[in-house]
Formats: C-alpha cells, sequence, structure tokens
C-alpha cells in the first residue's frame, strides 16, 4: 500500500499498437551507451539511489506487519509510537531519493538526447542532395523528433523503471519467502494466469491495431488530398463522389478503431482482476493459515502490501518493454542517418581559395540521377570570365541538372567541370558555393523577416545593404508598401506573399551574396513583364563582370547573351549567339519564331 | 469546455452506450471497494473468533467479487468504446460533409492545413477524451467518494486523518499541475520552434547548400536545442517531484492511522481489521486522486480541439444556392459583368473595381496584366468561388447567383494556374470532368490537351496510377491532365487561369491551337502574363490595379494602349511582330 499504482492508463501508451523491433538492438545499445557514457558518475548514483529505494520499499510494509503483530495487538502505545516514527522516517527517505533519482536520470538523458538530436541535425546539414531526393521531409522530420523523443522518454523513465521493477520483484520475492513461505507459493500461482492473459491480450490487439492503424493512414492520405484540392473538386462538381469515398474509409476505420480500443481497453479490467483475484487469495489462505497458527495478522497486512508490489510492475514489465523496445528502433533509425556517408566531401588537399575569376569548362559531362537513367549526355562548353550564357530547352531537357553540377549539388558521373583551370572537385565545396549566387526556380524563403531573408545571402550586411540589394532587385517597390515593411514576417515557405514577390527577394538576396558567379533558373517565370523591365537594368547591372548562367522560358530576355545553349533530351544540340542560332534555323529559331509569332 | 459540450449532441444516437458503460464501471468500482471491507470481517470477525466456516465464506465472497469486477470492467471498455468512437465517426463525418461546402472565402479564413488537422487529429483526441471520461474518469472519482463514505461509516475513528490528508493531496496536486502546465506549455512551444526550423531547413536544404549557410543554421539549431533541453529538464524534474510528495504524504497516514489505532484498539473502541481496511482505502483514495488529475489533463488537451472542431461546424458556407434555383437545360456561355467590386475581406482594400465587359458565345477573349492587377480573381468570380461585393455577373442574362451551382459550375472547365490533380488513374481524374467519360472522349479531350502524347508512354496509359498530388508526374504534364479535364467535358465556358507557365513553348502553342480548332463553340477566357499567349484571341482585356484599362484586339492595343504596348515591348515586340501578328490573326479568323 506504500506504493501507487495507476489503473486504467488508457488505451494510449501500453498497447498502442504493433512495437517495431530493432534490426541489432545490441549495436544501437552499445551506441547509446557510448553517448551515456559521459555522464557515467552521475548515473551511477542514479543506479545506487534505485536500490536504495527499492530496498525501502521493501522495508515499509515489513515494518507495517511487525508494528501490527508486536505492538498494535499487544496494546503497545509507546512501542508502536517510536516504531511509527521509523516507519516515517523510512517513508520520507524513499520519497526523497526517489524523486533525486529520477532527478538525475532526467538530466543525463536530455544531455545525451541533445547531443544526439544536435549531431543529427549536423549530420543532415553535411548530406549531399542525392540523399535528400531518396527521402521525404516528412520521414527525416520524424526521425530528428519522434524517434530522439521516445529514446528520451526510455532513458528517463523506462529504463530506470525496468530495473526498479526487476529488483522489486526479486525483493519482494524474498520478503514473502521469509514472512511465509506458503502464502508466498499461493502468491506465486497467479503470474500464469497474468502471463496468458497479457500475451493474449497483446496478440490479439496488435492484429487489431494493424488493421486500424492502415484505415487512419489511409483516411489521413483522403482528407488531406480532399480538402487541399476542394477547389476543384467544387469547381468540377465532385462533392458527392469524393464524400462517398471518404465514407467508405471512415466507416471502415469506425470498426477497425471500436475493435482496437475495445480489446486494447480490456488489459485495464483484466490487470484489476488480477489483482483483486491476488488479493483474495492472499487474504483467504492468510485468515486459512493464522486459523491454524501458521500465520499472523501482521503477515496478511504485510502480504496484501507486498502483492500490489509484486503484481504492478509484473503487469507493467510487457508495455516497458515495449517502450523500451521502440526507442531502440527509433535510435537505430536515427543512427542510419548518422551512418550516411556524405558522397560529396572535401578533398584531402582542397584548395582554398577566397575569389574565383569565372571561367567555366564543361567537358563530355554525363550525369544521371539514377544508374542507367542519363539526364545528361557528353556536354562540353566554355564560358569566359564575365560572359552571360543562356540555356534553353523544352521542360525536363536536363537543363537544371546542368547548372546542379556546376554548385556540386551533385558529382557528376563522367567528364569534368572546370572553374578557372582547375576540377571543381579541387575546390572546398564552401569555398566554391560561396562563388555562385543562385536564383531557384522555387523560391524558398525562411520563416522570419524580410530583412532576415534578404540578409541570407551575407550574414554581415547592414540594414543599408540589405536594403540596396531590394532596390536593385525592385523589391523595395512592393516591401515598402507593406504593414511592417522590412520587418514583415514571412510564414513558413512564404504563403504571405505571392510568388513574384518571394522571386524579387530571391534575387535580392543573390544580389547581396554579391559572388562570381550567378545562376538564374527561372529567376523571373512568376514575375510579369512590368516588373520584369524594371529588374533588367538591375540583373543586368548583377550580371556585369560575373560570369552568368541564364535559364529563360521567355527568349526575348536571353537573346543578348554571349552564348546561347540549347539542351534537348540531355544532349546539347546548339550553340551560339542568337544571330547564329536564328540562321541555323533549328530548334532555337522555331521557339523564338513561335513566341512572337503568337505573341 | 462550452465547446466539448456543445458536441454531445454527436452523442445522442449512442446515449444508451454511453450510460450502460458507466454503470458497469461502476459495478466494478463496488466491487473494488468490497474488498477491503471483506477483508476486515475476515479477520475481525473470522480470525478473532476463530470461525473456520466464516472465514471460507467469506474468501469466497472475495474472488466471487473480483469475477463480477472483472464482467463490468469488460463491459464497460465495451460500451464506452463504442460510444466514444461512433461518436467520434459521426463528427469526422459531419465535419467533412461540411468542409466540402466551404467556399474559398470560408477556406481562406481558416486555413487548408488546418481543416486537415481537425478533421484528423482534432477529431482523435476528442474521441480519446470521451472515452476517457466515460471510463476513467468515472471510475476515479466513484473510487474516491466510495472511499470516503465507506470510512465514514465503518472507521469513522479513522476519519479525521482523510479530512486533514484530502486537502492537503487536493493542494500539492493542484499546485505541480499548474505549474507544471505552464512548463508543458513551454516544452510545447519549444518543440514547434525546433520542428520549424527542422521542418524550414529540409525545405530549403538546397538554399541552405547553395548559400552555404550549414555553420548558420547549425548554430541556430543547437539555440533551440538549448532552450528545448532547459525547458523540459525543468518541466520534467519538477513534474518528478509531484508523485514523491504525494506518495509521502498518504504514508504519513498509515503511520497516523498506526498510531491512532494502537489507541483505540487498547480503549477497546477499534480493531485491527479495521485499521487494516483503512489503510487500503487510504491508497485507492491517492489512486483515484492521481489517475483523476492524468485524466482531466487529456481531457483539456480535448477542448481545444473541440472548439477547433465547433468553429468549422459553426462556419456557415458563405455561397449557398438560392431557394428557387434557375436549371437550364443549356448555357450557352454570353457573360456579363456588370460594375462588379470585390475584395477578400470584409474591410480590405477592393481587388476588382468597376469591372465591366461583355463576352459572347464562343468568343476568345485574352486577358492580360501585372502581378496582383486582378486577373485571376477576376475569373473566380464566374464559378462563384467567390460572390462579388457589388455590382453583377449574368450569364445568359441571368445574375449567376440565381443558377443552381452545379448546373453553374458544369457549365464551367476551369484550368487553375496550380494543377491540381488526384491519387487514382488518368481515367479517374478525367472522370472529375465528367462522369460518364468515354474513351473516345477521353483520348480528344487529352489530345487537344497536348497530354496524349506522355499518356502513350505510361504503364497502362489511361489506366496508369498516379500517387497522391500526382506526385509521379511532371509539373507540365500534370498541366496538361488538369487542361485534358476541363477539356473533356466540352464546357460552354472555359477559363485558363495561366494554366500553361510550365508548359513548354510548342505545347502550348498546340494546345492554344486546338483551342481554337476543337473548342470553337466555348466562351474562352485565357488569363496570361505573356503576350504570345494571348495575341490571338478576339478580344484582350488589360487589367492594372484591379481596373480594366484597355480592351481590344491585339493591333488596336499595340496601337492605342500604352499598358499594353509597354508589356509588348518587354516581351520582344518589334515591327516585324506587328505584321506577323496581323497575318495570324486573319489565320485565327
Amino acid at each position: 500500500m506504500s506504493q501507487v499504482a495507476m489503473k486504467h492508463p488508457g488505451s494510449k501508451g501500453r498497447f498502442g499498437g504493433p512495437v517495431v523491433k530493432a534490426k541489432d538492438s545490441k549495436g544501437t545499445l552499445i551506441r547509446i551507451w557510448n553517448y551515456m557514457r559521459k555522464e557515467k558518475a552521475p548515473l551511477i548514483l542514479a543506479i545506487l539511489f534505485v536500490l536504495l529505494t527499492t530496498i525501502l520499499g521493501l522495508v515499509g510494509p515489513y515494518l507495517i506487519g511487525i508494528i501490527i503483530d508486536e505492538y498494535v495487538i499487544p496494546k503497545d502505545i509507546s512501542g508502536t509510537v517510536r516504531m511509527g516514527a521509523i516507519l516515517a522516517v523510512v517513508y520520507l527517505a524513499l520519497s526523497f531519493f526517489t524523486w533525486i533519482q529520477s532527478y538525475i536520470m532526467i538530466r543525463v538523458s536530455l544531455v545525451t538526447i541533445k547531443q544526439l538530436r544536435q549531431e543529427l541535425f549536423d549530420q543532415l546539414q553535411s548530406l549531399s542532395l542525392r540523399f535528400f531526393d531518396r527521402r521525404t521531409t516528412g520521414d527525416l522530420m520524424s526521425r530528428v523528433t519522434n524517434d530522439i523523443d521516445q529514446l528520451n522518454n526510455a532513458l528517463s523513465q523506462s529504463v530506470i523503471q525496468i530495473f526498479s521493477s526487476v529488483l522489486t520483484v526479486v525483493g519482494v520475492l524474498i520478503a514473502m519467502l521469509y514472512l511465509n513461505w506458503m502464502m508466498a507459493l499461493v502468491t506465486i500461482c497467479v503470474i500464469p494466469i497474468m502471463f496468458y492473459t497479457t500475451k493474449k491480450i497483446i496478440k490479439y490487439s496488435s492484429s487489431n491495431f494493424i488493421k486500424r492503424q492502415r484505415d487512419l493512414g489511409e483516411l489521413n492520405g483522403v482528407v488531406e488530398e480532399s480538402i487541399s484540392g476542394l477547389e476543384i473538386i467544387q469547381l468540377f462538381g465532385q462533392e458527392e463522389r469524393v464524400f462517398d469515398r471518404f465514407s467508405k474509409v471512415n466507416e471502415r476505420l469506425r470498426t477497425s478503431s471500436a475493435n482496437a480500443e475495445i480489446v486494447s481497453g480490456f488489459i485495464g479490467p483484466v490487470n484489476n482482476f488480477i489483482n483483486n483475484l491476488g488479493m483474495g487469495l492472499i487474504i483467504a489462505s492468510g485468515a486459512l493459515l493464522t486459523l491454524h497458527g501458521l500465520a499472523t495478522v501482521g503477515v496478511i497486512a504485510a502480504f496484501v502490501t507486498y502483492s500490489r508490489q509484486f503484481f504492478r510492475p509484473i503487469n507493467q514489465m510487457s508495455s516497458l518493454l515495449n517502450t523500451f523496445q521502440s526507442a531502440i528502433a527509433g535510435a537505430e533509425r536515427a543512427f542510419e542517418i548518422m551512418d550516411e556517408v556524405p558522397d560529396l566531401q572535401d578533398k584531402r588537399d582542397a584548395i582554398s581559395i577566397d575569389v574565383l575569376i569565372g571561367d567555366v569548362e564543361f567537358s563530355n559531362v554525363s550525369f544521371g540521377y539514377k544508374e542507367g537513367i542519363p539526364i545528361l549526355r557528353n556536354i562540353s562548353l566554355q564560358a569566359r570570365a564575365g560572359q552571360t550564357i543562356a540555356i534553353v530547352g523544352p521542360t525536363g531537357s536536363g537543363k537544371t541538372t546542368l547548372l546542379n553540377l556546376l554548385t556540386r549539388f551533385y558529382e557528376v558521373d563522367s567528364g569534368e567541370v572546370k572553374i578557372d583551370g582547375h576540377n571543381i572537385k579541387d575546390y572546398r565545396i564552401s569555398d566554391l558555393r560561396r562563388n555562385i549566387g543562385i536564383v531557384l526556380q522555387d523560391t524558398f524563403l525562411f520563416s522570419g523577416s524580410i530583412m532576415e531573408n534578404i540578409r541570407y545571402g551575407k550574414l554581415e550586411a547592414t540594414d543599408e545593404e540589405v536594403i540596396r540589394a531590394a532596390k536593385a532587385a525592385s523589391a523595395h517597390r512592393f516591401i515598402k508598401h507593406l504593414p511592417n515593411q522590412y520587418d514583415t514576417i514571412i510564414t513558413s515557405g512564404g504563403n504571405n506573399l505571392s510568388q513574384g514577390q518571394k522571386q524579387l527577394l530571391a534575387i535580392a538576396r543573390a544580389i547581396l551574396a554579391d559572388s562570381r558567379l550567378l545562376i538564374l533558373d527561372e529567376a523571373t517565370s512568376s514575375i510579369d513583364t512590368k516588373t520584369e523591365i524594371e529588374i533588367q537594368s538591375g540583373l543586368r547591372n548583377l550580371m556585369e563582370g560575373r560570369t552568368s548562367f541564364v535559364i529563360a522560358h521567355r527568349l526575348k530576355t536571353i537573346e543578348h547573351a554571349d552564348l546561347i545553349l540549347v539542351i534537348r533530351d540531355g544532349e546539347l544540340t546548339e550553340k551560339g549567339t542568337h544571330e547564329e542560332l536564328m540562321a541555323q534555323k533549328g530548334f532555337y529559331y522555331e521557339s523564338y519564331r513561335n513566341q512572337f509569332e503568337m505573341g | 469546455m462550452q465547446a466539448l459540450w456543445n458536441l454531445l449532441k454527436y452523442l445522442r444516437p449512442y446515449w444508451m452506450f454511453a450510460i450502460i458503460g458507466p454503470l458497469f464501471m461502476c459495478l466494478e468500482v463496488a466491487m473494488d471497494l468490497m474488498q477491503p471491507m471483506l477483508m476486515q470481517h475476515i479477520i475481525d470477525n473470522g480470525i478473532a473468533t476463530g470461525d473456520h466456516s466464516y472465514v471460507v465464506k467469506m474468501s469466497i465472497l472475495l474472488l466471487a467479487a473480483a469475477l463480477i469486477g472483472l464482467f463490468g470492467g469488460l463491459a464497460c471498455s465495451i460500451y464506452s468504446t463504442k460510444a466514444a468512437v461512433n461518436f467520434a465517426t459521426d463528427i469526422r463525418q459531419e465535419l467533412f460533409a461540411r468542409i466540402e461546402q466551404f467556399s474559398a472565402r470560408n477556406t481562406d479564413e481558416i486555413r487548408t492545413g488546418k481543416l486537415i488537422t481537425i478533421t484528423t487529429n482534432d477529431v482523435s483526441s476528442v474521441q480519446m477524451a470521451l472515452l476517457m471520461t466515460l471510463k476513467v474518469f468515472v471510475r476515479s472519482p466513484l473510487l474516491f467518494i466510495g472511499s470516503v463514505i465507506i470510512v465514514f461509516v465503518s472507521a469513522r475513528d479513522f476519519f479525521p486523518i482523510l479530512i486533514v490528508l484530502i486537502p492537503l493531496l487536493a493542494i500539492v496536486n493542484w499546485y505541480f499541475m499548474k505549474h507544471a502546465g505552464r512548463l508543458f506549455r513551454k516544452v510545447q512551444e519549444t518543440v514547434d520552434r525546433i520542428n520549424t526550423k527542422l521542418q524550414e531547413n529540409l525545405a530549403g536544404i538546397r538554399v541552405v547548400k547553395a548559400f552555404g549557410r550549414q555553420e548558420y543554421e547549425k548554430t541556430g539549431f543547437a539555440a533551440i536545442n538549448h532552450d528545448l533541453t532547459n525547458i523540459n529538464r525543468r518541466a520534467n524534474q519538477m513534474m518528478m517531484g509531484l508523485m514523491p510528495v504525494m506518495l509521502f504524504l498518504v504514508n504519513i497516514g498509515i503511520v497516523a492511522a498506526l498510531w491512532m489505532g494502537v489507541i483505540k484498539v487498547e480503549q477497546g473502541t477499534s480493531e485491527v481489521g479495521v485499521i487494516l481496511a483503512f489503510i487500503n482505502y487510504l491508497t485507492i483514495t491517492l489512486n483515484a486522486l492521481i489517475s483523476s488529475s492524468h485524466v482531466l489533463m487529456v481531457i483539456s488537451r480535448a477542448f481545444p480541439s473541440a472548439e477547433r472542431i465547433k468553429q468549422v461546424l459553426d462556419t456557415v458556407p458563405d455561397i449557398q444556392e438560392s431557394q428557387e434555383a434557375y436549371r437550364p437545360e443549356k448555357i450557352k456561355g454570353n457573360i456579363e459583368f456588370r460594375n462588379v467590386d470585390f475584395s477578400y475581406s470584409k474591410n480590405g482594400e477592393y481587388v476588382l473595381k468597376e469591372i465591366s465587359f461583355k463576352a459572347n458565345g464562343g468568343e476568345k477573349i485574352g486577358i492580360i496584366g501585372t502581378i496582383g492587377s486582378g486577373k485571376s480573381t477576376l475569373m473566380k468570380l464566374i464559378p462563384r468561388l467567390y460572390d462579388v461585393d457589388r455590382g453583377e455577373i449574368c450569364i445568359d442574362g441571368r445574375n449567376i447567383k440565381e443558377y443552381g451551382l452545379r448546373q453553374l459550375r458544369v457549365a464551367i472547365g476551369f484550368i487553375p494556374q496550380k494543377a491540381s490533380v488526384f491519387s487514382g488513374t488518368i481515367m479517374d481524374n478525367l472522370q472529375y470532368g465528367k462522369d460518364d467519360v468515354s474513351k473516345e472522349e477521353a483520348v480528344f479531350a487529352s489530345s487537344a490537351a497536348n497530354a496524349m502524347e506522355f499518356i502513350e508512354k505510361l504503364d497502362g496509359e489511361f489506366e496508369h496510377v498516379l500517387t497522391q498530388g500526382g506526385s509521379n508526374l511532371s509539373g507540365g504534364q500534370k498541366q496538361r491532365l488538369s487542361i485534358a479535364r476541363a477539356l473533356v467535358r466540352k464546357p460552354p465556358i472555359l477559363i485558363l487561369d495561366d494554366s500553361t507557365s510550365a508548359v513548354d513553348a510548342l505545347s502550348e502553342k498546340a494546345i492554344l491551337h486546338s483551342l481554337q480548332e476543337e473548342y470553337k463553340d466555348s466562351t474562352t477566357f485565357i488569363i496570361s502574363s505573356k503576350i504570345s499567349s494571348v495575341m490571338k484571341a478576339d478580344r484582350i482585356i488589360v487589367m492594372e490595379d484591379g481596373r480594366i484599362v484597355g480592351m481590344g484586339t491585339h493591333r488596336e492595343l499595340v496601337a492605342t494602349n500604352s499598358v499594353y504596348q509597354e508589356i509588348y515591348r518587354t516581351q520582344g515586340g518589334k515591327e516585324e511582330s506587328v505584321h506577323e501578328s496581323g497575318r495570324y490573326e486573319t489565320s485565327w479568323q
């Protein structure tokens, strides 16, 4: 009675579905230990306290038994008061050490987790795009958040609980055997029943949970798709059809969810029953034994308390182990990321360089994102510092890919890319990228103020520099009309700005970065023509004296490029100035005529 | 709280379950409470008097009580779960049905992401709250009250201990919950911050790499990570103090019971069994108190969820069909805007001002203008995604508000800027346009949208299965599929809202050409920022700052309209282009 059991803890947690097991539990455990080792001293202290609290927890009921038999029943008031005081001290110590022990473990576990989380994030920063292409953001997110949190729970609570549960069970067993071996045997009899029923319920409930999880996943998919595509559904009058689809899944979920919850809800009453059964057996056998002089009332009292201490850890053991197991599996998923070797790394003797000149050369470059599916074949080109190179071609022909190689987002499969006469692999990646300013097709802004977003191009820029860059990109015009101007907060992903406005900010960001090479990948596709004229001069200023690569659908904007490259199906098919290509009457000529014939 | 209460009307069909469940729980509780009492009788009446048969009788009663309790518990689980799951499923159904009727203005207000979370997570947490209420939240107070009453009746001597202890436990519990609640809210805020940081970092990984900002990102993350660790530590270390303190109080209660007990036994007013029973009831009381507060936390977490659900259910779809809707057999497609003003928010700036124009059936109309000039908004008014604030829009001479919503929308083939396609086959997607689309119609529309070219190359062609959001198609492919979906209904009114932006120039030309040839009778609006896309239109509307600043053929506008001239110049309009466009205009007619 000195310890408290949480009965009916709800269905979550204990039977939250099937447990994912780690592939290599042992290896993962060792790695976790390596992180925790730095906290060895507090850890040992915590373990000592667990030992201490377990023993104190056993002493309590034992003392109660003695007090009843030797002091209360013989009506020894002063003796009872004295022993009661000792009991109070024991309980005080018990509470105090219990708290200290979890206090220490929380610290140990959080410090460990903090380091793990940071290392995981750092690792993500160093991995190349190829890695991110293979994984969804959601998957990576859940590894850094959920998986790590689970491990935290296990470290700060489950580990200690499992440890103290085992100690308690063993300790109680010894105490019971010592007090009265016959009653102890009766108590032990309940254990097989407990194991059997728990196992049955877990087996049955986890198969139900799998069904529920599947239906829930499907339902989430339908809801997400329908609500984000609501406008289309309404425009095409498909409300009923979509509703039917939703209803079907929802009905299925009604059944599977009820089944899963009902079965997992059984665990509470069943555990309660087993506790009561055990208690009943103890009282009954104790009473009978007492009648025959083989036990005492004090022993019964001690047993009643012990039986709670005894059954509860056994009841909880399976769910504790489950928590622990899924935490190990989670840690393993996190370690998987840690083990990824960044496929793009600086060479050991990489050249450290401050400023590049900007001569670019591609020779016989071939590349594919997946093996066997080449995107670029045998591309060779040369650009001298300060030139503007335009790249045109149909969607999906490999234009963006070509520029992804220049920034070394990906590594060429064969051939080489040179800047200033050195293979780009010879440079340090950070030096290389610092020298290349990029405005990407999909503009991405971070949540934060407009000021902060532009400053991303040059962290140490002053407010004046930022505003100057914004003016050069024609972004100042719209920013000054915003309620908080440069302090306007952009929501995550930049949904409160139009696509065109976001592009202007991205251009400003690149202008501020002030790099020797410039990549404009459809940088003005969402900007209307009027604004485009305005930033033309800004862009021209920006491109002046820099080697610039421009991808644009509107051919008008690239007419004056020093070199125009036509890429079709991954091959360089035409190359030359506007006049030369017009004279060739090839793809460029056709496209150009099309654009201006029709408009 | 209020919101959760309001939702309870969805429990009405299942009220039997919701009452039977807790009733069975009462049974379980009663049996649990009987146990210490039976034990007391065994000790004080059986052992003390050495009555063998009494002990046996009571022991059997003890086991029977356990069995009856088990039955009660299982039955409670069944009925409570049925009530909660059915309740939540019905709410979800209702929510979805309601959201489907939301106008664009409604969804703008609540936001798509939030609507999704409400339908999924919030409904689950309300279900959880009800389940907990029916099971644990009935159980714990009953155990608590039951214990107190039994102690009062059968062990009144020890009642003073409860009187001192219970308020103390309640105060301690309240104190911890209050502070822990505050701390855990902070934990949640920090967790949100770390999630946002992470999510953005991953989504913008190209930008991070392009600008070489890895170290900057790491430092930023480290700062939040540090905060999270600290706040988490404070919250958890605080929370972990609760149990030991409560335990200590209860254990002191036990010590007090022994002290008082020995005095009473000495006086002969009480017996040993009563002490033991009291100690048992004390433990039950504590358990009940602790689990109540845990459950209370789960339930209180559902309050904001219930509020959000209620917000959706209380939102009236602001675009409604008129009572006696006009449902014509056929719509010809004569459209007229009369002095239309429109603003997205009630007191906001007008996005469209004084718009008036007429389009005759079969006319091809181009709309051009700068970002934010109101082109897209103008088109969204025709299918009544939004309603006008002033003025009216008429189709075939009747205000569009008089039409049945379905009739109106069926007559319009709308191709939005963002091509959203749905999971399912290509054919499923085309069926969005027309329920009973035939293979021939599908091929015809797909060819017109220049989509046949890629559909043919897919496994299973029209039966090719698209993933959610059509992520296995490229942007240009999705746009062409979205065009085909609209064309398949052969609509009298066709709206292309800058819907060829991801399509290359040659494909675009082919699409525009087939619109001209195959969909002659459809009144067509083509919004674009490229003059090339609109210059062949019968008429071009030039928009700026929500107003129409010019209307006419390409040739007229080039000659007279300064805004148009400026756009034209920047897009490569030269003297010879005027000539060429002239040539095209003749070929277009």
